[in-house]
């Protein structure tokens, strides 16, 4: 079976982004002025927590569809990106402490906002797999699983103001309103990570909806061959 | 609706207070739980008001996720709520119905728990009452709105005791960052107050409504 392009490019893109940013992660940025060597986890670390938002914020949205359209396409569409966004959410909470540890002194800081809400929403769909888990397949798993995720669309804007009110900012922001706080080449480094990771996320959505239609067909297939020779 | 919603309220509550074991058992986990936190805290260390005080929020909030197994309690094991569903009733209403049943609820084992809690360890503080009964009111509103909802996905579960807390607590959390803020300050005498008593209205106000909007989707399957 050929890939159709939409499994292709993301692959073939991740496969070009990922070790050129590796390749300039270490031998084009120099080292941070403050943070030295250390620093370099940054150009993983923030691509892959941007695309974990990105797999749940268009999980959401696919969500809401499903709620709105009520086709089972866009249970397994949202399904695949939180599955592939809970993976990336892994990483950055695996990878956050590493540099945490070396930067901050510590493993991990509750007066961070941006750890503790990231904590928060990993955890709020980690729950979304033992819901989904415990229902038998069907519609009626589909509906509520996008009921649940519906209600974590508060949760991010929520959290967030809540962790403002109660505590202090370390985070180091690299975004400001006034344009990116960091040189060129750092910029232009962050910038071939981030795609990457985006096309590898991509391409692991992709992959695993494919996988997945194709497991629903084959069911559905041995079910009619097995009703036909009844 | 609003009427509906009141009828249907008071049924449920009817059914808990007839069966006395559940608000009697109620009120007999908090006290259990305040001696455990006692304890937990160091025995006599436990005069540290600031430590009791985010221990309030632990007791509440596992009092809440055991009467959110509750809810839905009677419907399943009658199955009145496909009754309930044939039954000229706006699905609004019966989401209403089950927050307002929920919040009856909690308000009684909070009257009783609050002036304990407050004895237990906030006796020598110079804390302003206000602000805390405040919190718990508003509180309240958010964990009742939500908290159905999420009875309504556990209890279609095999495992819904234990999935319930699992699916209630993350959402919970922004809830108690903004509780535990407004007990502090109360505690500490602060002016501080405003900010996270205004949180806590948004959470709930934001959750009643979107709750609201999403049950029809729960009780039409």
């Amino acid at each position: 079976m050929t890939a159709r392009p939409s499994t292709v490019l993301p692959l073939v893109a991740a496969t070009v982004l990922i070790p050129l940013a590796v390749a300039l992660i270490f031998w084009w940025v120099a080292d941070d002025v403050d943070q030295g060597f250390s620093q370099r986890i940054f150009y993983f670390h923030v691509p892959v927590a941007l695309t974990t938002y990105a797999c749940f914020g268009y999980a959401a949205v696919c969500a809401a569809l499903h709620l709105a359209r009520r086709d089972p396409v866009w249970d397994l569409r949202w399904y695949v990106r939180s599955h592939v966004g809970t993976i990336c959410g892994t990483l950055v909470l695996v990878r956050g402490p590493i540099w945490a540890k070396i930067s901050w002194g510590v493993w991990w800081n509750w007066s961070d906002r941006q750890l503790n809400v990231f904590l928060i929403l990993f955890l709020f769909y980690c729950a979304y797999f033992m819901l989904r888990f415990s229902l038998e397949e069907g519609e009626r798993r589909a509906t509520f699983s996008s009921v649940y995720v519906l209600l974590g669309i508060g949760l991010v804007p929520l959290s967030i103001l809540a962790v403002r009110i109660a505590q202090t900012l370390i985070h180091p922001t690299v975004f400001t309103s006034e344009g990116t706080n960091m040189p060129g080449s750092f910029f232009i480094t962050f910038l071939v990570a981030l795609g990457g990771m985006l096309a590898l996320a991509a391409s692991m959505i992709s992959v695993e909806l494919r996988g997945k239609t194709t497991a629903l067909r084959i069911r559905d297939l041995r079910r009619q061959l097995a009703g036909t020779d009844a | 609706m609003i009427a509906d919603a009141l009828v249907l309220a008071r049924t449920n509550l009817l059914l808990e207070v007839r069966r006395r074991e559940v608000v009697l058992g109620m009120l007999q986990f908090v006290v259990a739980t305040l001696v455990i936190v006692h304890f937990a805290l160091g025995g006599d260390r436990a005069s540290d008001p600031r430590a009791a005080a985010g221990m309030l929020w632990v007791v509440i909030v596992l009092t809440a996720v055991l009467a959110l197994n509750r809810t839905f309690a009677a419907d399943t094991e009658e199955s009145a709520l496909d009754a309930l569903l044939l039954a000229p009733v706006d699905r609004a209403a019966i989401w209403l119905g089950k927050v307002l049943a929920q919040l009856a609820f909690l308000a009684v084992v909070e009257l009783f728990a609050a002036p304990l809690f407050w004895v237990f360890f906030l006796d020598e503080a110079d804390a302003d009452p206000l602000p805390i009964v405040a919190a718990i009111a508003l509180a309240d509103i958010g964990l009742a709105s939500v908290g159905v909802v999420v009875a309504a996905l556990a209890q279609a579960t095999r495992t819904r005791e234990v999935l319930l807390p699992v699916l209630f607590l993350p959402l919970a959390i922004p809830l108690v960052i903004g509780a535990v803020t407004a007990t502090l300050a109360a505690v500490d005498g602060d002016a501080g107050t405003l900010r996270p008593l205004g949180f806590l209205a948004l959470y709930g106000t934001f959750f009643a409504v979107l709750a609201c909007g999403v049950f029809d989707h729960l009780v039409a399957e």
